[in-house]
């Protein structure tokens, strides 16, 4: 198949190799020719010379064999036409004139071919790095491309700040905030464009980091000429082949309406976690009536037995005395109770702080145990007194013991058993604190026991089914878990763990 | 109010004649007053108002306690809780009647509604009170069921 072209290439070959001798021929022949001439013309006879020029190009243009056949055939011109009659020493002498100029010759073709493989070899590396820079030019525009679209197109705002704090770049984002052209913002100075009190106070010191060579996150509401935003702004220096930054690339995301939109649902959260706290103690309105007159009916006979003892014939003040501190302690428990009542109901910012999980229990219970005793149950407790603080929201926290108390008291109130609610503290593992409440009551609903932690699901005829979840809503903000299970041998568990604070004295 | 604790208080004067103090020496051993309650505060200081009105008085945690006493035939009269866990002051009424022990009873409560005062009345209570109650009335119904 490819003899055509095997063909071809040794003609080529053959064609080239008789052209090469054919020069050695054709300039030996040229020499003799002038000679002639220059005899016929009666001119010195320099066969010699025209004869090394023969041999001289053949070897430059043919290469050594075919300059060698020029020699060979220069020194047999020469004896056979000019002077025939020479002496032997003299032809030899012509012999070696001209094969030391061949052997000359041969070096210098020699040279002359390693310096064309020279120069072969270096243009191809040239080529090559040019194909390379070709390459790298292709890319770079490409990454200049991309680097550029990324900047024209990115949701957020992108610019360039310089040392000076004036914008050197700036992406469209300010085009459409501004409603100005980016290139007049080129140029400004940052104070002008946000205005002095939030250049000076905010964006000054961050940029100040920048510069220093630091990169600088920023993420909090700022008022600026734009109004009040809530903003995620990074500083990245930006530097030059020296090590000094000559500028900021700053990056910004307005999360105004994301931070809006999750404070009305933090909002809503808490005014829901508000309105079950009142509707739970609605529903206690009647045991902690009872739970305040306690202490008030106490301070009242104490109040009564004082003014006996003081209007006898013989006033007892030792006893009057006696039951006026009485009369004290009795209005000072029931302002407690109101007070713990109050910070129930009144609605407040959470506010997270180290508090003893037993210590809430207790009060919860002191809340509830009139509530406990209508329904003849008895509350039994078991904490762990070497249980660590835990950081957390004392109402949000008295809120879920509510729940779960509440939830156990409402699942004892029928069945006709021993009714027992117990609650348990521990320390369990990863640092966590665990509240176990355990009752004897009617159980979890058997085929929706998933369910229970779902919003507006209920098995009281007057619930709302929002207690467990918002519970757990509670608990899990506060890194914690609260889940449920069967109670042995009948009733129900909850469980919730909360995590330990950390360096807490105990 | 004030005209109703100044006539509470004449009806006292008028019973006792010669002064409160004179009142522990009239009753003996024999006119001893039950409190029945299950709060601790509330029991302690009915009994110190009935030691400074001049009433002897042993004090129950729940009627549970009094019933099981011995003080419990020497009581003449008894002062007790409706809401209390365990047995309430109604049941233990009931059961004082059913074993045929009339001891004369004071209900005070603090959430005793109108049916309740009924039963607890038409079962031969001496009065039913609120808490908190005025300590002459009290002191009153006392006086006239150690009377009796």
């Amino acid at each position: 198949m490819d003899d055509p072209g095997k063909l071809k290439w040794t003609v080529v070959s053959v064609m080239s190799t008789a052209l090469r001798y054919g020069l050695a021929v054709v300039s030996v022949a040229a020499a003799l020719g002038l000679a002639r001439a220059f005899v016929y013309f009666h001119l010195p006879q320099p066969f010699a010379a025209f004869a090394l020029s023969a041999i001289a190009i053949t070897f430059w243009y043919s290469g050594t064999a075919p300059g060698i056949v020029a020699a060979v055939l220069s020194s047999l011109v020469r004896s056979f036409f000019f002077e025939p009659d020479t002496n032997a020493e003299s032809r030899v002498l012509y012999d070696v004139v001209f094969l030391v100029f061949a052997l000359l010759m041969t070096r210098v073709a020699r040279a002359r071919n390693e310096l064309e493989r020279r120069v072969a070899e270096r243009t191809a590396e040239l080529t090559r790095s040019n194909d390379n820079l070709k390459r790298e030019i292709a890319e770079r525009s490409h990454a200049e491309y991309l680097t550029s679209k990324v900047f024209e197109c990115s949701p957020d705002s992108i610019s360039i700040v310089g040392t000076d704090y004036r914008y050197e770049r700036v992406n469209p984002v300010y085009q459409r905030d501004w409603e100005r052209a980016a290139e007049s913002i080129v140029g400004m100075h940052v104070e002008d464009l946000w205005g002095k009190p939030l250049f000076e106070n905010k964006l000054r010191p961050l940029l100040d980091r920048c510069f220093a060579g630091e990169d600088v996150s920023f993420v909090d509401w700022i008022d600026g000429t734009l109004g009040r935003r809530y903003v995620a702004i990074t500083y990245s220096p930006l530097r030059s082949s020296v090590q000094r930054v000559e500028a900021a690339l700053v990056i910004a995301r307005d999360l105004t309406e994301h931070a809006l939109a999750s404070e009305a649902l933090r909002q809503a959260q808490a005014d829901l976690a508000h309105a079950s706290r009142l509707t739970a103690m609605g529903e206690l309105t009647a045991s902690l009536a009872h739970e305040v007159n306690q202490p008030i009916t106490a301070a009242v006979n104490g109040a009564s037995t004082c003014v006996r003892w003081l209007t006898r014939e013989d006033p007892d003040l030792g006893e009057a005395r006696e039951a006026a501190s009485g009369v004290i302690r009795n209005a000072k428990r029931a302002a407690d109770i109101i007070k713990r009542i109050r910070s129930m109901s009144k609605k407040s910012e959470p506010t997270k702080q180290a508090i003893d999980l037993n210590e809430v229990i207790r009060e919860i219970i002191t809340m509830l145990h009139n509530e406990a005793h209508r329904y003849s149950i008895s509350i039994l407790t078991n904490l762990d007194a070497t249980a660590p603080k835990v950081v957390a929201d004392p109402v949000q926290v008295q809120q879920v013991m509510m729940n779960l108390i509440m939830n156990s008291i409402d699942a004892m109130k029928e069945v006709d058993r021993r009714r027992e609610l117990r609650i348990c503290s521990e320390l369990a593992e990863h640092q966590q604190v665990v509240i176990a409440v355990s009752d004897t009551g009617v159980g979890l609903p058997s085929q929706q026991a998933k369910q229970i932690f779902d919003a507006f699901f209920t098995t009281k005829p007057h619930g709302i089914g929002m207690g467990l979840r918002i519970s757990r809503t509670i608990v899990e903000s506060h890194g914690g878990r609260l889940w449920a299970a069967d109670n042995s041998p009948f009733g129900a568990k909850f469980y919730f763990t909360l995590p330990a604070s950390l360096g807490s004295e105990g | 109010m004030q005209g109703s604790r100044g006539s509470y208080e004449r009806m006292i004067a008028q019973a006792f004649p010669s002064g409160h103090s004179s009142s522990m020496s009239t009753h003996g051993e024999s006119k001893l007053v039950a409190i029945v309650d299950d709060d601790d505060s509330v029991r302690s200081t009915l009994r110190e108002l009935l030691r400074a009105s001049g009433f002897l008085s042993n004090t129950f945690e729940s009627a549970e306690d009094f019933l099981r006493s011995c003080h419990r035939q020497a009581t003449a009269c008894l002062i007790t809780d409706i809401r209390m866990p365990g047995m309430s002051g109604l049941e233990l009424q009931a059961r004082m009647n059913a074993e045929n022990c009339r001891i004369p009873t004071i209900f005070i409560t603090a959430h005793g509604d109108e049916e309740m005062r009924f039963q607890a009345m038409r079962a031969g209570a001496v009065e039913f009170l609120q808490k908190p109650f005025d300590d002459c009335v009290l002191v009153e119904f006392v006086q006239a069921a150690l009377n009796r």
